[in-house]
């Protein structure tokens, strides 16, 4: 009997002591945590800078002569560089959300650019480190993410979407020297100075590098790389002028009126490119990477200044590539690996692991499930890509993405439709022969892309050799082809386009006939991956009130 | 508020607030003077110490009262006394007061106990596996959805066990595969059947079994919002002066459930979930008392002493605590939250256990207490652990999970973990619902926007859990669409 007490005594007593120790680690271990792994998350700042357009062959540390990128060379010495890195679609919006949310675009539902309020419901890297007790700010000098339209009322309007969700304070820039949005957005150091007590996530987008290259930025700066007495090619011809750039400028109109090395006016060929058109281009390209540059070094002088580089874990990333002719065209209208392949690089705290290089292939999405992990943040379940941290410490059997997908969605004539190429027409002077001609061509569009209708979008698929590209409907854009419009001669596409990058990385040779097993392999698995985004793609706002986001 | 309201509310002892009680509910220990011969001093007892928690070859009554919110029993706090035979069974037992099922409604919620596994993997989430009307309807059925599946009843038989259940039909429906391994199952078609129909067949079957080891599944739907007693409701519990508004009567039930998975809510006064209550408690006292027959019939059988005793209910039922009537369609306490007593065999000395369990327990500790060597493909099958070391005095408090997809009405995940934080997540909206419990058993303050932290670690739980049982939550789009469990749905309906 006593002894049954003494029994009955001692396990209360230990149920007692169990209990305690529940309240103790009650509030703060929900999920069970990894006794080696590092709360980084209470003390550790994040800046994400994202880059529109940014190519990393421009950049002096992934070897380009010209001298683009002092800032960011330097920077990298204490960063780890990744010199394979995809993102996930070649359009702004599409490829950013990719990375805020870690997941393909369909599954996170932008998808187009004419965005409902609600389109998008996933799960972004500030709201997750605003669980975490961060201060959330960005400044935004893409419009992209900030300005929308109501087609209703022809109005911007402050929609507040899902890009400045999470955010306690969402900045933008204004119009610069030019009539350019697309300035520095330097708003966001001073933020930075005024909060670094605080433990903050800062997102930096810049879209100086956007078409009209560098149009919103000092004359000297923006003519640094020009060469003296070249006159545009285009101011002897009707001249083309949008509102957001000069005669001299790189507009969007003069560019996507290139068509392998033509320029076309009136449905002709007007001019072929010269050695010295294309350079003045590029130049004016490089030039707005080399402001862009001097703006990061801004920032890491900064951090430095204030002490916060020790604490403070920068990534700066392209939001996607650029084309510059390689494959006929410019800007980014396609799936090539200039629009696609991104420079990337972070630079943890006090430069722990700095000067590494990763080869291997890694995606957009990765670079959020890397910041969880690097803070110690258990991953969100709906994250599709991977923490990048065991191939940055070299790990044993850690490797990059055998396969990064792509997804050319929506196609560029699917956004000229929605409101793009009305909104031009009122804007841009026309030659007369193409005036009526670009009315039908956007009535034509709209027909092919009725109202709520999304085009099926091209997917690729790519390893460290080969890039496959499957159009999913060859025959409708063939129809509503720009370029097919604008050369007045049909342009044909297979269905299948598969390139050598390593011995043909222009991708100019479609050589899925000379590899019918390669393009067996991974055409399956491409559409394996299809069909499992397809499954769980968003609903994308049904029925909601749609607002075009600006472009370019 | 009224006194009759007053009384009503201290009737309701939350499960939360039911430590505070030294011992049992007011409802048990009144019980306790009661009872009945059979459960006092049988002779050869054992102090609880002394149970030798192997029963090899001892026969196993399973007995679930549907819909049996553990609000309103005695034993787990209750202060009406609407179920001293099952507290008394309680007292004498090892009484589980915390046990959450996995589901807030028959058809996925038993199975788990049949099978050990949760309903995602039993796959019984609904009537129909396909529901296309009107031609191409299929009968969700445990054969067809998860063949390699072994069922409580195989193992038995398979170890010599008589098998039987009486049963009332409906969500356990024999032809749901709930008779897989059963000698003989009882269930009266088209009917939310009565233990009034159930005991007396299950007697019959003992009568002649009896001589045998034999593993009895005992059901009734009772105390469920669609079964009326047959002799009619003489209102014993019900306030004077109510106006009558409702009768008690199943289509009223049905009536109010409808109106509340249509319109989120339903307009209820005060006094009609006073009369609801009252009706409740008159159905469980009415079954109790059934059972009661049916135990006074067993132990003339001279069974006591052979038989492990499991009394467990699959789900409770909601009288507008969130301002909806009946169950299914959500994933509260008053829904999942389910007695679960186990009585073995010359144990006389009773036992709260206060640990955290889930009915995902309830298969591996009866096979663990009958002693069985199992299989090792049912081994693997099985999710969830023997409570035998509760039983023991060990701590068993884990982490639980439920779901529900109800009707595909919603398609909801929960966790709740063993120091009370609770999530539920729905899938088809992302909504989430965040509790503590201990500071909010009512749950009526969601902490998502408070403890975001909290929210967003649990949420991984749940989404690892199903993971990590071959159920990838993000693998799919979750749409709400028509899934029918009751017949006054089915008919007529068109493919929309």
């Amino acid at each position: 009997m006593t002894a049954r007490f003494f029994e009955s005594k001692r396990y209360h007593l230990s149920i007692a002591m169990l209990s305690v120790a529940f309240c103790l680690c009650l509030e703060t271990n929900v999920v069970a945590a990894d006794s080696s792994s590092l709360k980084r998350h209470e003390n550790t700042n994040v800046i994400l800078v994202s880059l529109q357009c940014l190519r990393p062959d421009h950049l002096g540390v992934y070897g380009y002569k010209r001298d683009t990128s002092p800032n960011i060379d330097r920077l990298s010495k204490s960063s780890v560089l990744f010199d394979n890195t995809i993102s996930q679609a070649n359009l702004t919006p599409v490829s950013m959300m990719s990375v805020l949310t870690s997941q393909y675009p369909r599954v996170n539902g932008m998808i187009a650019f004419d965005a409902a309020k609600d389109a998008v419901r996933s799960r972004t890297l500030p709201e997750i480190l605003k669980y975490y007790g961060y201060t959330t700010a960005a400044v935004s000098g893409s419009p992209e993410f900030f300005m929308r339209y109501d087609t209703e009322s022809g109005t911007e309007i402050k929609l507040g979407d899902v890009f400045s969700r999470s955010f306690d304070y969402f900045g933008r820039t204004r119009r610069g020297l030019g009539s350019s949005l697309r300035v520095a957005p330097t708003e966001s150091l001073d933020w930075i100075q005024r909060n670094k007590d605080k433990k903050f996530f800062m997102w930096i987008a810049s879209g100086v590098i956007h078409v009209p290259y560098a149009a919103g930025i000092p004359a000297a700066d923006k003519t640094f790389f020009d060469s003296p007495g070249y006159t545009p090619f285009w101011n002897r011809f009707h001249s083309i002028q949008a509102e957001e750039g000069t005669p001299d400028d790189t507009t969007y109109d003069v560019l996507m009126r290139l068509y392998r090395d033509e320029y076309y006016l009136g449905f002709k060929p007007v001019h072929r490119l010269t050695p010295a058109d294309k350079d003045y281009i590029v130049s004016r390209f490089d030039a707005a990477i080399r402001y862009t540059d001097r703006f990061i070094g801004q920032l890491v002088e900064t951090l430095d200044r204030t002490g916060l580089s020790s604490n403070t874990v920068l990534i700066i990333h392209s939001i996607h590539g650029e084309d510059l002719g390689e494959r006929g065209t410019y800007v980014h209208y396609d799936l090539s690996d200039s629009a696609v392949k991104s420079a990337l690089l972070m630079r943890f705290p006090a430069g722990e692991m700095g000067g590494r290089r990763v080869p291997d292939q890694v995606q957009g999405l990765d670079i959020v499930p890397t910041v969880l992990d690097y803070l110690g943040i258990p991953p969100d379940h709906s994250l599709q890509g991977n923490s990048l941290l065991s191939l940055v410490k070299g790990e044993a059997g850690a490797t990059g993405t055998e396969y990064a997908y792509i997804d050319r969605i929506p196609w560029w004539e699917h956004t000229l439709s929605r409101w793009y190429l009305e909104f031009k027409n009122s804007q841009v002077n026309y030659p007369e022969s193409e005036k009526s001609a670009i009315l039908e061509y956007g009535n034509m569009l709209r027909s092919a892309f009725p109202q709520g209708s999304y085009p099926p979008g091209d997917v690729a698929i790519r390893t460290k050799q080969w890039k496959l590209i499957l159009r999913k409907s060859p025959r409708l854009l063939e129809k509503v082809s720009w370029y097919a419009f604008i050369t007045g001669t049909p342009l044909p596409y297979g269905d299948v386009e598969l390139y050598d990058i390593i011995a043909d990385p222009l991708e100019q040779k479609n050589v899925a006939a000379q590899n019918p097993k390669v393009t067996d392999v991974l055409k399956a698995k491409l559409l394996e991956w299809d069909a499992s985004v397809e499954k769980r793609k968003a609903s994308y706002g049904a029925g909601e009130k749609r607002f075009i986001i600006p472009y370019p | 508020m009224s006194n009759q309201e007053n009384q009503n509310e201290q009737m309701l002892i939350n499960r939360r607030d039911f430590i505070k009680y030294s011992a049992v509910g007011a409802g048990a220990v009144a019980a306790t003077m009661a009872l009945p011969g059979f459960m006092l001093g049988n002779a050869g007892a054992v102090d609880l110490a002394d149970l030798p928690m192997k029963y090899k070859d001892y026969n196993v009554v399973f007995v679930s009262f549907d819909a049996l919110q553990a609000a309103h029993v005695g034993a787990l706090g209750y202060r009406a006394n609407v179920t001293p035979t099952i507290d008394a069974m309680a007292k004498q037992g090892f009484n589980f007061t915390n046990n959450i099922s996995v589901a807030s409604w028959t058809v996925p919620a038993s199975m788990t106990w049949f099978t050990g596994v949760y309903p995602s993997e039993h796959r019984l989430t609904n009537k129909f596996s396909v529901f296309n009307p009107p031609n191409n309807n299929v009968l969700s059925n445990l054969k067809k959805l998860s063949p390699e599946l072994v069922t409580l009843a195989e193992v038995l038989k398979q170890n010599g066990y008589a098998t039987g259940g009486f049963t009332g039909n409906a969500g356990v429906s024999g032809g749901f595969g709930y008779s897989q391994g059963f000698d003989e199952y009882f269930f009266e078609k088209g009917k939310f059947g009565s233990m009034g129909v159930s005991i007396p067949k299950g007697l019959e079957w003992l009568q002649k079994n009896k001589d045998k080891k034999f593993f009895m599944f005992l059901h009734g739907y009772d105390m469920h919002g669609q079964n009326v007693p047959a002799e009619g409701f003489d209102y014993r519990f019900v306030e004077k002066g109510y106006d009558k508004k409702y009768t008690g009567s199943a289509a009223e039930q049905e009536a109010l459930r409808e109106e509340g998975l249509e319109k989120g809510a339903v307009a209820l006064r005060d006094s009609d979930v006073r009369f609801w209550r009252a009706i409740y408690d008159e159905k469980i006292q009415r079954t109790d008392a059934r059972f009661k027959k049916f135990l006074e019939e067993y132990e003339k059988m001279g069974l006591m002493d052979k038989t492990i005793f499991v009394l467990t209910s699959d789900h409770g039922t909601e009288f507008h605590e969130h301002k909806r009537f009946d169950h299914g369609f959500s994933l509260y306490d008053e829904l999942i939250h389910v007695p679960l007593i186990i009585k073995l065999p010359k144990q006389k000395a009773g036992k709260l256990i206060k640990d955290q369990v889930s009915s995902i327990d309830v298969m591996p500790t009866i096979l663990d207490l009958i002693d069985v060597k199992l299989p090792e493909k049912v081994k693997k099958q099985l999710r969830g652990e023997s409570l035998v070391p509760g039983l023991k005095g060990r701590d068993v408090a884990k982490d639980v999970f439920f779901e529900t997809d109800y009707r595909q009405y919603t398609y909801k995940r929960g966790i709740q973990t063993k120091d009370g934080w609770k999530l539920i997540y729905t899938l088809e909206n992302k909504n989430r619902e965040l509790y503590k419990l201990n500071k909010d058993p009512g749950e009526t303050r969601n902490l998502v926007d408070q403890e975001p932290r909290i929210a967003y670690e649990l949420e991984q739980r749940i989404f690892a859990h199903f993971k990590s049982i071959g159920h990838d939550l993000n693998a799919k789009q979750w749409i709400p669409g028509l899934n029918p469990v009751y017949d006054s749905q089915a008919k007529g309906v068109s493919k929309k």
